[in-house]
Parts: structure tokens; sequence; C-alpha cells
């Protein structure tokens, strides 16, 4: 990993040059209150300046207003226009110029009835009609065929109108929201400690990342710090969910391939992790163990056996791993398909294996390190080669880089002392953004609290803003390669529609 | 090709003999919730539970409904006299009122089930399942694609995936049912042909879990179309839905139950 070099320079991000007023900000934030008119300003400045999009929410705490999240060079920039009188502040829409904010902004109008100067609404981005189908095609003999919400095998709902004249691809539109459960709002009143189980439910398949963001979040908000042992545990668990979650990526594209031994194999391997979790937690997901303040729960196993255990999955992972790239009916199918840009991929602000795949060097635990990670000092995997095979390339280095880590967080638990949980203020007040890498990317909860209860909170999914980038993946591809490209992303609808 | 093939032969066999032998899960497991003592309960047990699948009656009398458990132990952990995690996977129930355990009127199932496994009995051994997703977690996907892994190979039964619905026998409905899928399910349930069995997976599915009253989802599949077998669980194991297809089938035996 090499930084940017040449004459140091100051942060171009720093609140004055936005045109706002700093804010008493906590580690790895920069927060910065601006007049509605700056905002935008402020927005195109650091669009300018190569941040990245991260969400736009509707803030009650400390005060009504707007927040925009953008990430840029290890540091998350947090804009404020708080509301005028009880109107949310008229900023002049993100959507038209920068694509990366247009799902988000669309979300905010339709559930907070937010509407900025020059919003272009996108007809019912939230309420989605599984019967509301283009109305016109791009050029003759092309038609339009809805895929989903009810999918072929077993997959989550979404859906994909797709304009085609039989190979080609001219025009993919994807639509989300089929999924919206309204888990957002559930939290309001609930206690931090029961309110973790809702984050686990909004994407069950990475439960643990968000149950780790959610708790780093209300942790930053009262003040508190989880207990050395707790962070080592939480980076265990993380390291196991992303770990099932790669495999799993892996075993469907071979599915898509028709390699039934390969994927046979690579089910195995998920199979043998979820298994190990189960064990571990007692539960084949880790949930119920991350809670705000620490974990719940030492290990059901012993450090000794755990490292057996990731000994094993290593030996069979490398077996599995040069048998799945010395197929060339396997590999060929994937090398080209779905290529991304890396200018397009930044543009789309998009992260995860999605983002490094097209050589961008973006991880949550590296940019603003937390908990465990600290110390742990990661190596990024990223890929040139910008389409679904680099994607798979990633995650196979991201593999072999979750189970070495994994080895030396439990050499830091071993030398940890016993505690596990700190205690949470009882009737606490305060406000915070909590991060966590997640198997689809990089995750963003925002906390409100008020007399030790949830009052809002809001979740920037990874999923969410990679899908955005899909209607792009399709430069030179054909409709069979759909189900290739969809797996190569590797995200879950339910973290998207929360 | 052959690499591959010497590889999968030096593994052996992996996949579970269940349902001809027992399969329980590793200790800990944090799966259905057992209640140990339903006699003069303190009402504010009910409390304990962020779904209020808890009740308490007049006399004390102490329930939980499984349907709307979404397995998060904090009664286990508040109340360790009166709850358990019991250590079986098998939960799977023909009547939403068979999912309440605890101090509850014995519900007498068997002659449903038998309806059930009467009206299973021209669809044989083959069985062609379809799927779809009405607003789950994503983690009752993951358990249900597991049971075509080598460790659970559900073909082995019989059992078999089917991309059309008019081809299918058995429709697996994973979610609560969120207003945008309402219509999908009614249309992709109405167009199997008879005979047919729904079995509902998970708790969200059962009731609607979490989100359930909050008016974006309508709290169960039950309350769009009827379902046969319900199998709650936040998500169910493969074991756990295995058995929930078995009974959905009528090929539960009595051994597998006992």
């Amino acid at each position: 990993m090499s930084l940017a070099t040449g004459p140091i320079e100051l942060p171009d991000y720093l609140p004055e040059h936005l045109g706002g007023v700093a804010e008493p900000s906590p580690p790895d934030e920069v927060r910065v209150r601006l007049t509605p008119l700056a905002f935008g300003r402020a927005c195109q400045m650091l669009h300018r300046a190569g941040a990245r999009f991260v969400t736009l929410l509707s803030a009650q705490l400390p005060e009504p207003a707007i927040v925009g999240v953008f990430a840029i060079r290890g540091d998350l920039v947090v804009l404020r226009a708080p509301n005028d009188g009880p109107e949310p502040p008229a900023y002049t829409a993100l959507g038209p110029w920068w694509p990366a904010a247009r799902w988000a902004e669309q979300e905010l109008a339709d559930r907070h009835g937010v509407r900025p100067i020059g919003l272009v609404e996108l007809p019912s981005l939230t309420r989605p009609d599984a019967d509301a189908l283009d109305q016109s095609v791009d050029g003759v003999d092309v038609f339009s065929i809805p895929y989903g919400p009810v999918r072929s095998g077993v997959f989550e709902a979404i859906q994909f109108l797709i304009q085609t004249g039989g190979e080609d691809v001219s025009r993919i539109h994807t639509r989300p929201f089929f999924k919206h459960r309204g888990l957002e709002q559930r939290f309001a009143g609930l206690p931090p400690a029961h309110a973790v189980h809702v984050a686990e439910r909004i994407a069950g398949i990475s439960g643990v990342a968000y149950a780790l963001a959610f708790s780093q979040a209300v942790e930053r908000a009262l003040g508190v710090t989880a207990p050395v042992r707790a962070e080592c545990w939480r980076a265990v668990h993380a390291e196991l969910e992303r770990l099932a979650n790669h495999l799993d990526v892996i075993a469907k594209l071979a599915e898509t391939t028709a390699l039934s031994v390969g994927q046979a194999r690579f089910q195995i391997l998920k199979e043998q992790v979820m298994r190990l979790r189960a064990q571990l937690t007692g539960s084949r997901f880790g949930r119920g163990v991350i809670v705000p303040g620490g974990v719940r729960l030492d290990g059901r196993i012993s450090p000794g056996s755990l490292l057996n255990a990731v000994d094993e999955l290593e030996r069979d992972l490398t077996r599995d791993r040069r048998l799945f790239l010395g197929t060339a009916s396997m590999t060929d199918r994937l090398i080209g398909t779905g290529r991304l840009p890396r200018a397009l991929v930044e543009e789309y602000s998009a992260v995860g294996p999605l983002a490094r795949g097209s050589g961008l060097s973006t991880d949550a635990r590296h940019e603003r390190p937390y908990g465990d990670y600290r110390r742990l000092g990661l190596q990024v995997v990223t890929h040139r080669e910008q389409d679904a095979m680099a994607r798979v390339l990633v995650r196979f280095g991201e593999l072999s880089e979750s189970l070495r880590i994994l080895r030396q967080s439990i050499d830091h638990l071993r030398r940890s002392d016993v505690e596990l949980l700190a205690p949470l203020p009882a009737h606490g007040n305060g406000c915070g953004f909590g991060w966590a890498e997640a198997a689809q990317g990089e995750l963003v909860v925002w906390v409100e609290l008020r007399g030790g209860q949830l009052r809002g909170v809001h979740v920037a999914s990874p999923s969410l803003r990679n899908w955005a980038l899909f209607e792009r993946a399709f430069p030179k591809d054909v409709l069979t390669d759909l189900a290739f490209i969809e797996h190569s992303f590797g995200l879950t609808p339910a973290g998207a529609d929360r | 090709m052959l690499a591959w093939i010497a590889r999968g032969l030096a593994t052996g066999r992996i996949t579970t003999r269940y349902p001809r032998g027992a399969e329980p899960p590793p200790s800990g497991y944090q799966g259905p919730i057992a209640v140990l003592d339903s006699e003069r309960a303190d009402p504010a047990l009910a409390q304990l539970c962020p779904t209020g699948a808890i009740r308490v009656d007049v006399r004390g009398g102490l329930s939980l409904d499984r349907g709307s458990c979404i397995q998060c132990g904090e009664c286990v952990r508040t109340a360790p006299a009166r709850f358990a995690f019991a250590r079986r996977y098998e939960t799977a129930a023909r009547t939403r009122a068979s999912l309440v355990v605890g101090n509850v009127d014995h519900h007498d199932e068997r002659p449903a089930r038998r309806a059930l496994a009467e009206q299973a009995r021209s669809l044989g051994r083959s069985i062609h399942i379809r799927h779809i997703d009405t607003g789950s977690d994503g983690a009752e996907e993951w358990e249900i694609q597991a049971l075509w892994n080598p460790h659970y190979d559900i073909q082995r039964l019989g059992f078999f995936l089917t991309a059309a619905p008019r081809h299918a026998d058995v429709l697996l409905v994973t979610g609560g049912v969120t207003d945008p899928m309402r219509m999908p399910l009614r249309r992709t349930w109405a167009v199997m042909p008879e005979p047919k069995a729904l079995v509902a997976v998970g708790t969200d599915a059962c009731s609607g879990g979490l989100a359930a009253g909050n008016g974006l989802v309508a709290g169960g599949v039950d309350a769009v179309v009827p379902v046969d077998v319900y199998v709650p669980g936040s998500p169910p194991a493969p074991i756990a839905l295995l058995h929930g297809l078995l009974l959905a089938v009528g090929r539960l035996t009595e051994e597998v139950e006992a």
C-alpha cells in the first residue's frame, strides 16, 4: 500500500474551505455546520476533491437537520444543514450531477418529504410496483423483460427491467425496495441491548457487520469503549462472516457456470464455516453475541480448537482455489465480463469487493480502522482488471487475508483480559456514527439516543449503494451474463431495502 | 475435471443420514425456546420479549409462541428457570396454534396432518419446490440453498427445485409479506397446480417477526394465502427446514417425530 506522494497539502475539506463552521468531532470525523446554500456548494467541492458519497439523512439530534455524509482520505466528513423552522432546508439537489446520490436523495423525498431544489423524481423508488413496466424502449426490435421480483431459484426479491434485442442489453433498470420492512423505525423506543436484534436482522447474511456498526455507533454516541477482548471477538466473528459470504459468492458463480463439482466444494467450505460459527456462538449466523458495550459471550470453543478449525479451512481452501482457478470453463466465463472502469466506480461511490476489483483500495477496516483492526495491519486486496474475474480474485485474496487476521485476532484474544462488556450509561443521550466493513462493503449507521433509548436510526447499506452501479455493468455483455454479473456483485436486497 | 473428482472421492461421504438417523444441534445451540416451568408466572415476564411472543394468562399460566419468537434469547438470559433453548431442530407444525408451547391446551393436529399426507400421496416420491421471497432478511434463503449442498443433499429424498410455479408442488415462502410482494405471492400460489402445499419458512413468514404490526408488512404469509406448514426460526436451520418439508409432503414418520 502506498499513500499519495508529493507536497504535503492541507486537506481541502476543512470546514473553512467548505464555507461552514467546525463542530466538535469524534476521531475519524470532520463535522461541519452549514447554511442550506453552502451545503450544495460544499458537496460539489467534496465531489471535486474525490470524496466518496456515503449517504444523506434526516437527523433529529442534536437539532432537526439534513446531514450529508462523505468519505475522504481516512475521514468521514459530515455536513449538517439545520432546518429552517419546521421545514427541511432547501438545498440544491445532488442527484442531477452525482449519480451516487440519486437513490439516497429520492429515498429522503419519499420517506421524509425532503424536496431539494432541482430534485429529479424517479417514480416510486421505495414503493415499487411489480407491474409498472417500461413504457417505451430504446430502438427498433428492442423489448423489455421484467426479471423479478419473483426470481428463478432461491434468491431474494429484486426486479430488473431489462431492455434487449435478444442478446445485447441496451438498458437495465434496477428496482430495489420490494423488501422494505421499515426496520429503521423499529428501533424507536428500544434500549440498545434489545435494538441490536433489529440491526442483526436488517441483512441476515451480514448480521455481524450490522450488529458491529450499530454497536460502535451507540458506543461513540455515549462515549463508551468496548474492552479489548470484546474487540478481538468482534473481529473473529466479522471475519468468519466474511468467509461465509465470499465462499457463497464463489459457489454461486460455479453454479451459474454449471460447474457442479466446484459448486459442491465451495458449498462444503461455506457449511464448514457456518457450523464453526454455530459451535462458537450457538448461532449459524453469529447472532446474539455482539452488543453495544462489547460482546455477550466468550466463545463456546477454546481459542486452540478455533485455530485448528482455521488451519483446516485454509488447507481445504488452498486445494479448492487451485482447482477453481485452473478450470478454464469457469474462468473464461468471468474474464472480461461486466467490466466496470475505475472512474465509473468512483463516480457511483461504490464500495467493497466491487470497488476493489476495479482498483480502488477502499475498505473501512483500513480507512478508518476500528476495534481490533487498529492492531491487525490489514492488507487491502485490489485488482486492476475491473471485470467479474477481478471481483472473484479480490474475494479469493480476502479469504486468505481473513484467515491470516483471524489467527492474529485469536492470538490477541489469548493475551487479553477477561472483561467482555463495558456498562452503558442507564439514561444516556447522544448521537453518532458507527461503521464496519461488511462482506458487501462499507456499512455506516447513524444512531440517536435519548434517555437510554433509541430514537432514530439511519443505515447506509453497501448493497443499496453498489446496486446503483448495476445499470452500468453491461457495457459489452449479453443477457446470459446477467447471473454472472449479479453474483459477482455479491449484494443482498434485504440490506438495501431495510 | 479429474482433479475435482479425485478431490471429491478423497472427502468421502459427508451427507447427513437425516431423517433416517437423528441429527442433534451442537451444544449451546440457540434454536427454539422451551418453557421449563409454566405455572404461577409473573405477568412481567411478558415484557422480556421484543416481539411479544411471551404470554402470561390471568391464572399465571406461561406460554411462548414460537411463530413470533426471533430466538434472541432475552428470556433465557433473564429468566433461566422459566425458559431454555431446546436442543432440537424440529419445530415445524401443521397449524399456527401448535407453535405455542407452555401452558396451553394441547392442540391435536394429527387429523390435519393426515389430511395433508392424503393430499400429497399422488405426488409420489418426486417433489418440485418453488421459492418466493416476500421480505425476508436474507438468512432464510441461505438456509434453503444449503439444503442442496453435499451436507444435506435434499435431492437424495426426491426434492428438486423448479423455476416455474406451474411445475411446482411445494411453495416455500420467506418473509412477512411486504406490500409490493402481496400480489406476486397471490399469483405464484394461484398458478400452481393441485395438489400443492405452502410452507412458511422462518419466523417472519409465520408472523411478521420484528416488523409485525408496522403497517408495511402483512404480518405473516397466512394473512395473504393459506399456509399448510409453519417452520418457525430466525432463520430455521437446514434440518428444521427438511423436517418441515417432510411434514408438508406427508413423509414424516413416527420415528422422526420421536
